[in-house]
């Protein structure tokens, strides 16, 4: 699980605001600029937002691992064609450069991830988003964050306990509703316990949330994203 | 009937957490081993029966490699986790203590019968069918300990579990644990405070970034504890 991690690299000292308004500019260009030259430079860009952060991609790579899969086998899946049976290799090539996309946009997000803290986020969500429905976002980017490694971490206890009982010699079906209803039991039980919590703690909707302030190495990063974004339409 | 490990390491990233243990268990030993948080010892324990994989070294049960023989290991080898809940899977009693016989694959009177020592063993006979979110905490932790014991294991190895216990609760755990000792059961108990366990341990093993610094009777072990960070009894 990719989670914030302390540093004072350019990434780091950006605002919040202006690491989701490039990562949007971004996503939009990347689908926007579908061939290979396209795609060469956005892998380039990705490089840079990579070393801007100081995040290892190979790291990154390994906290989207659940997605990795999804991610290659579209590519796979198409070159196989039904009538006649058999294998059509050319029928791989856009699916493919659709995967890679996909995957310089997941290694952009997360340098997000790792350079910007929960309360940061949810006060860039809420000066992004007006009003109530802002509110709500920034709640729920918050407690998913926090609540999700939580939940994740719950999930590889109970399958470890598990496995000490020998439940990893069962099937995979088995091994699936096991993890999995023990891990929803936790799931709610800790839901619970943090909902007691945030009471006991004055939870509120509108606490007083970090200062954000545009500085000065922000605008040459969100004319970045503006020329991302004006990409799209030449 | 040893668990042994041999030069044992294991590193999470670039921090080592245990660094090079040479350690041998006998059974029908009661081993305590402590250590401040953060020395190893739940990562060395893991070992015990293959929840995770030396860095370097070997580790052994019985003879047989762990890493090679994980089922072997893990029958020989029954571990009651810090937090009990994480080990249920399922609602009740008797399904949750059943679960390890399953996996062997015995017939079901074996089972059952099984089922039924092991919750005897922990001074809870005939509660088979009561929900596990309606027990206490000491009970929780009781029932944890019927299902390693149902795997009939030679070595027992318990994670801090006095953890949140009461100390009725945490005496009943301590009797549990004299008499599973006193029938032939090894038992290992990881914790930082040994004020319950020295009265009934043979041995005291510290362990304090990873090595093993400590490894000597209870009597011997008191005096050094608290050089280690480990909670020893008050002197009179």
């Amino acid at each position: 699980m990719l989670t914030y991690r302390p540093g004072d690299s350019l990434a780091h000292r950006l605002d919040p605001r202006t690491k989701l308004l490039v990562q949007a500019a971004f996503a939009v260009a990347a689908f926007a600029h579908t061939t290979p030259r396209g795609l060469a430079v956005f892998t380039v860009l990705t490089a840079g937002f990579l070393a801007a952060g100081r995040v290892s991609p190979v790291d990154s790579l390994r906290g989207f691992a659940p997605a990795l899969p999804f991610v290659v086998l579209a590519p796979l899946v198409s070159v196989v064609t039904v009538s006649p049976p058999g294998v059509d290799l050319g029928a791989a090539v856009d699916p493919a450069l659709a995967s890679y996309r996909v995957l310089l946009v997941l290694l952009v997000s997360a340098v997000y991830l790792r350079t910007t803290p929960v309360r940061d986020s949810r006060a860039a969500v809420e000066r992004l988003v007006p009003g109530k429905a802002g509110r709500f976002f920034g709640v729920g980017v918050a407690l998913v964050f926090r609540f999700f490694p939580v939940l994740l971490a719950d999930l590889r206890r109970v399958r470890e306990a598990s496995a000490a009982r020998l439940g990893d010699q069962r099937s995979l079906r088995d091994r699936i509703r096991i993890v999995g209803t023990a891990g929803v039991r936790r799931a709610f039980a800790r839901s619970d316990r943090l909902a007691l919590a945030l009471r006991a703690r004055c939870f509120a909707w509108n606490p007083t949330l970090p200062d954000l302030r545009f500085s000065r190495r922000d605008y040459p990063v969100l004319a970045f994203g503006l020329l991302l974004v004006a990409s799209v339409f030449v | 009937m040893t668990i042994r490990t041999e030069s044992l390491v294991h590193r999470y990233g670039d921090s080592v957490a245990v660094d090079g243990v040479s350690l041998a268990i006998d059974d029908s030993e009661f081993v305590v081993l402590a250590g401040a948080n953060g020395s190893g010892k739940t990562t060395l324990v893991r070992h015990f029966n293959g929840l995770v994989e030396p860095d370097a070294g070997e580790v052994s049960v019985n003879g047989r490699s762990v890493p090679e023989n994980l089922v072997a290991a893990r029958t020989a080898v029954g571990m009651v986790f810090q937090d009990p809940r994480d080990q249920f899977v399922a609602a009740t009693v008797g399904a949750d203590v059943a679960f390890g016989p399953e996996n062997l694959g015995l017939p079901r009177p074996e089972i059952d019968r099984r089922v039924s020592d092991a919750l005897d063993a922990v001074n809870m006979a005939g509660r088979d069918d009561e929900r596990m979110d309606e027990l206490s905490g000491g009970e929780q932790e009781r029932v944890a300990i019927a299902g390693a014991l149902a795997m009939r294991p030679d070595h027992l190895v318990l994670d801090e579990p006095f953890t949140g216990l009461d100390a009725p609760a945490r005496d009943a755990v301590v009797d549990r644990l004299e008499s599973l000792h006193g029938a032939g059961t090894s038992v290992v108990v990881v914790t930082h405070d040994v004020r319950d366990l020295l009265a009934v341990a043979d041995r005291v093993v510290v362990l304090s970034s990873g090595r093993v610094v400590v490894d000597e009777t209870p009597d011997a072990a008191v005096e050094q504890l608290e050089a280690h960070d480990v909670r020893a009894p008050r002197r009179c």
